[in-house]
C-alpha cells in the first residue's frame, strides 16, 4: 500500500511541475466551461424579421406588433420584395413576411387573406419556431375557438434554459478528453524514455503500478471536476441539483477511472506521444459527439445507436442529466453505474495484460 | 529565400509524415468527423417518445391518440398507469413526455366546454423540449380543427410559407456544409501544432536553432506539406457532401476551392501560434482542440444563426474565422450567389487578411535561439 501512495505522490508532483499542462487543465475546467455555458442560447432570440407591406398598415401592423423581444428584434421594413430577398440571402434577415396589396381587402371582405412567409431554412429551428409564433398570432386573429387547450409544463427546467445544459455537456466533454489523454500520456512518456521496462522489472506487482499511476491522474481530474462543479456550474450558472450530489461524485469517480482505462488502452497500443495524440483523437471524437449531448441517442442512425453502447460517456451523460435535472433516486441509477463499471473492468483487464507484461 | 534549402526541408517533412503515420491522421480524421456528425447529429426532432395516459378511453381521445401514432415525429405508448408511475418513467429516461387526457374529455367536448390536455416534458434537454412542445401543439391543433365543425365567421388569414435554400428541410443540407468549416479548422491546426512542438519536445529543434536556415524558410518548409496534404481534403469532403449526403451544390466550385485553401492557411496559422506557445505535444493537442473545436462548432451557424446570437457571443462569433468561411460555404452549396453578393466578397477579404495576420504573427513569435 505504501508503494501505491508513493507512486501516486510522484505522479502528482511531476504533474505540478509541468506548469503548462497545469494551466491548460485549469483553463479547461473553468473558463472554457464558462464560455460554453454563457455564450449560447439555442432558443430563438433576436430573430431578425423583415417585411414588405403593400397594404398601407392596419391588420398587417397589428400582426407585426406581436413580434417583440426577447425573441424578435423589431421587424424591419423593406420597400420591395427584391430588397427583402437580398437581405435574406445575405443572412441579415431570417424570416421575411410579404403582405401583398389584396391582403387587407381580402380580410375585410371575408375572403381568405394570404400572408406569404419566406423562411431561411438553413436556420431551421429558429425559422420553424417563428412560423409557430405566426400561426398562433394568426389563430388569435381568426377567432377560431378551439375546444381543446394544451397545458404544457416543462419539468426540471421550467424556462428551457440552455446555459446549464451547455455548461454541463462541456464539462463532461472536458472530463472525457483529459481523462483519456493524461493517463495515456503518463504511461507512454515512460515507454518513450524506456523507464517503463525498468518499472516492470522492479519487484512490485505491475497491477499496483498501473493502478497507482492511473489513480494519480484520476485524482487530478476529479479535483478539476469538483472545482468546475462548485465554481462554474453552481457558482456562475444556476445549476439545479434535484438528485443526490454524492451519487454524482461517485458516478464521476467511476467514470474517470473507466476513461482512464481507455487511456491505458491507448497507451498500450501506441509507442510514442504522437501516436497517443492521434489515437485518442480518433477515439474521443465519436465518444463526445455521439454521447447524446447533442442529439438523443435514440434519434440517431441505428448503426451509431448500437455503437454508442460501448461508449462509457453515453451512460455517464445520461446519468448526470438524471442526477442534476431529473432527480432520479439511487435505485434507478443502477444502469449507469453498471455500464460505466463494466466497461472499465474490461479496459483494465486488457490494459493489465497488454502493458503490464514485459514479455 | 533559398529554394534548395526549403525543398530539402520539405522532402524531410514529407518523409517524416509518412514514417510516423501521421498521414493516416490527416485523411482519417476529417472524413471521420464528417461521417459521424453527418449521420449522428439531428436538429429535427424525430422519434420523440411520448407516453399517453388516456383516462377517458372515448372515441375522441382515441382520435387524438391515433394522430400521434400516425405522426413520424412521435413514438407514442398508450399506457394505463398512474401519473406517479409515468413520472418515474421520465426519471429513468425511458420516456420524454407525458400527455394526459382527462377523464371527462369527450363529455366536455360534446357540451362545447373547454377541456385541458396536460403535457409534461422532460426539459433536461432544453432545445429538444421546446421543439417537442411545438410539435405536440401542432398535432393537437390539427386534430381539433378536423373534429370541430364550426367555420369562421369573418375573413380568415392563412399563412403560405416557403422554405428558402433548403426546400425539403433536410437536416443534411443544413449541417453538412457547416461541418466542412469545422473539419478544415480543426484538422490542419492539430497537424501544424504537432509539427513544431514535436521537434521542441524531442530536442531536434536545436538543429533549426543551429543551422543557417531562416525563420520564414523554416515555417514555409513546415507548413507546405501540411497545406498540400490538407488541400486534398477539400475535394474529399466535397465528395462526401455531394455524393454521400446528397447536398446540392449551386455555387461556383472555384470559389469553394479558393476560400477553402485560404481557410486551411488560417487553420495552419492557429496551429503554428499554439506550437510557439506550448512546449509539450500533449498540451499543444489539448489547447488546439479547445481553441478550435468548440468555437468551430458553436459559431459555425449549425446550431444557431449568428444574427440570432446574444450580444457577447455575437461579438465572439465575429472574432473567429469560422463564421466568415461558413457564410461562403453555405452560399456555394445552398444559395449560389457567389461573388456577386457584396457580403461574400467582404468575408472572403476578411479571410485573406486573417490568414496573413496569423502567418505574420507566427513568424514574428517563433524564436530562433534559446531564451
Amino acid at each position: 500500500m505504501r508503494i501505491f501512495w508513493t507512486i501516486v505522490a510522484k505522479e502528482l508532483i511531476s504533474f505540478m511541475r509541468s506548469w503548462g499542462l497545469l494551466a491548460v487543465v485549469l483553463y479547461s475546467f473553468t473558463l472554457d466551461v464558462y464560455i460554453a455555458g454563457a455564450g449560447m442560447q439555442i432558443k430563438p432570440r433576436n430573430v431578425a424579421v423583415g417585411y414588405v407591406d403593400e397594404t398601407g398598415g392596419g391588420i398587417s401592423q397589428k400582426i407585426l406588433s406581436h413580434l417583440h423581444g426577447p425573441e424578435f428584434v423589431q421587424p424591419k421594413r423593406f420597400l420591395s420584395q427584391k430588397a427583402l430577398s437580398e437581405a435574406i440571402f445575405n443572412k441579415k434577415i431570417l424570416v421575411g413576411i410579404l403582405f401583398d396589396r389584396d391582403f387587407e381587402k381580402d380580410y375585410r371582405e371575408g375572403r381568405e387573406a394570404v400572408m406569404n412567409v419566406l423562411l431561411d431554412a438553413t436556420a431551421a429551428s429558429q425559422s420553424f419556431t417563428t412560423l409557430g409564433y405566426l400561426q398562433n398570432i394568426v389563430m388569435d386573429f381568426n377567432k377560431v375557438d378551439f375546444p381543446v387547450a394544451l397545458k404544457a409544463h416543462k419539468l426540471f427546467n421550467q424556462n428551457a434554459d440552455n446555459h446549464t445544459f451547455m455548461a454541463l455537456s462541456e464539462m463532461l466533454s472536458i472530463i472525457t478528453m483529459l481523462s483519456i489523454l493524461l493517463p495515456a500520456m503518463v504511461f507512454v512518456r515512460e515507454k518513450e524514455e524506456g523507464t517503463w521496462d525498468i518499472m516492470l522489472l522492479m519487484p512490485i506487482d505491475t497491477k499496483v503500478t498501473i493502478l497507482a499511476k492511473s489513480f494519480s491522474q484520476v485524482l487530478i481530474i476529479f479535483a478539476g471536476t469538483v472545482i468546475c462543479t462548485g465554481f462554474v456550474l453552481f457558482g456562475s450558472f444556476d445549476m439545479p441539483m434535484n438528485g443526490s450530489f454524492w451519487a454524482f461524485l461517485l458516478l464521476t469517480f467511476f467514470y474517470i477511472f473507466t476513461s482512464a482505462g481507455i487511456g491505458l488502452f491507448v497507451a498500450s497500443v501506441s509507442k510514442s506521444i504522437l501516436q497517443v495524440a492521434q489515437l485518442s483523437m480518433i477515439i474521443m471524437m465519436p465518444m463526445i459527439f455521439l454521447s447524446g449531448a447533442w442529439t438523443p441517442i435514440h434519434a440517431m442512425h441505428p448503426v451509431l445507436e448500437k455503437l454508442s453502447l460501448i461508449s462509457p460517456l453515453r451512460y455517464y451523460i445520461e446519468g448526470c442529466e438524471s442526477i442534476f435535472y431529473r432527480g432520479t433516486q439511487w435505485s434507478d441509477l443502477w444502469p449507469y453505474f453498471t455500464g460505466v463499471i463494466l466497461l472499465g473492468s474490461v479496459l483494465y483487464w486488457y490494459g493489465f495484460r497488454k502493458i503490464g507484461k514485459l514479455f | 529565400m533559398r529554394l534548395g534549402v526549403v525543398k530539402a526541408y520539405i522532402l524531410k517533412e514529407f518523409a517524416e509524415l509518412f514514417r510516423t503515420r501521421l498521414i493516416v491522421m490527416v485523411y482519417l480524421m476529417p472524413t471521420m468527423i464528417m461521417l459521424l456528425f453527418g449521420f449522428g447529429i439531428r436538429m429535427n426532432v424525430t422519434h420523440a417518445r411520448v407516453t399517453i395516459l388516456d383516462y377517458d378511453q372515448s372515441h375522441y381521445s382515441r382520435v387524438l391518440t391515433s394522430k400521434f401514432e400516425d405522426s413520424k415525429y412521435f413514438d407514442p405508448m398508450v399506457l394505463q398507469i398512474t401519473e406517479q408511475e409515468a413520472l418515474r418513467l421520465i426519471k429513468q429516461a425511458k420516456t420524454e413526455m407525458i400527455l394526459i387526457i382527462p377523464s371527462s374529455f369527450e363529455k366536455h367536448l360534446l357540451h362545447g366546454q373547454k377541456s385541458e390536455i396536460g403535457l409534461f416534458i422532460d426539459a433536461s434537454f432544453p432545445t429538444r423540449a421546446t421543439t417537442m412542445e411545438n410539435y405536440v401543439q401542432g398535432v393537437i391543433l390539427q386534430a381539433a380543427s378536423e373534429v370541430s365543425p364550426q367555420k369562421p365567421q369573418s375573413g380568415m388569414i392563412s399563412i403560405n410559407s416557403r422554405n428558402l435554400f433548403n426546400e425539403a428541410m433536410r437536416d443534411e443540407n443544413a449541417i453538412v456544409p457547416g461541418l466542412i468549416g469545422l473539419v478544415l479548422l480543426v484538422a490542419p491546426a492539430i497537424l501544424s501544432a504537432l509539427l513544431i512542438v514535436k521537434e521542441k519536445e524531442r530536442g531536434t529543434i536545436f538543429n533549426f536553432y543551429a543551422s543557417p536556415i531562416r525563420k520564414h524558410e523554416f515555417l514555409l518548409a513546415k507548413l507546405t506539406p501540411a497545406f498540400l496534404l490538407h488541400s486534398v481534403n477539400i475535394f474529399i469532403l466535397f465528395l462526401w457532401a455531394t455524393w454521400l449526403f446528397d447536398v446540392p451544390f449551386r455555387g461556383s466550385f472555384m470559389l469553394y476551392w479558393f476560400s477553402s485553401e485560404i481557410y486551411i492557411l488560417i487553420s495552419l496559422g492557429i496551429g503554428m501560434l499554439i506550437s510557439v506557445i506550448t512546449r509539450s505535444q500533449i498540451a499543444a493537442v489539448v489547447l488546439t482542440v479547445i481553441v478550435t473545436l468548440l468555437p468551430g462548432f458553436l459559431y459555425s451557424g449549425i446550431i444557431l444563426p449568428i444574427s440570432a446570437m446574444d450580444h457577447e457571443s455575437y461579438i465572439e462569433a465575429h472574432l473567429f474565422p469560422v463564421m466568415y468561411f461558413n457564410h461562403i460555404i453555405y452560399d456555394t452549396f445552398l444559395i449560389g450567389e457567389g461573388l456577386s453578393a457584396a457580403t461574400n466578397r467582404l468575408y472572403l477579404g476578411i479571410l485573406v487578411v486573417y490568414a496573413v495576420i496569423l502567418l505574420v504573427l507566427g513568424t514574428l513569435f517563433l524564436k530562433k535561439e534559446l531564451k
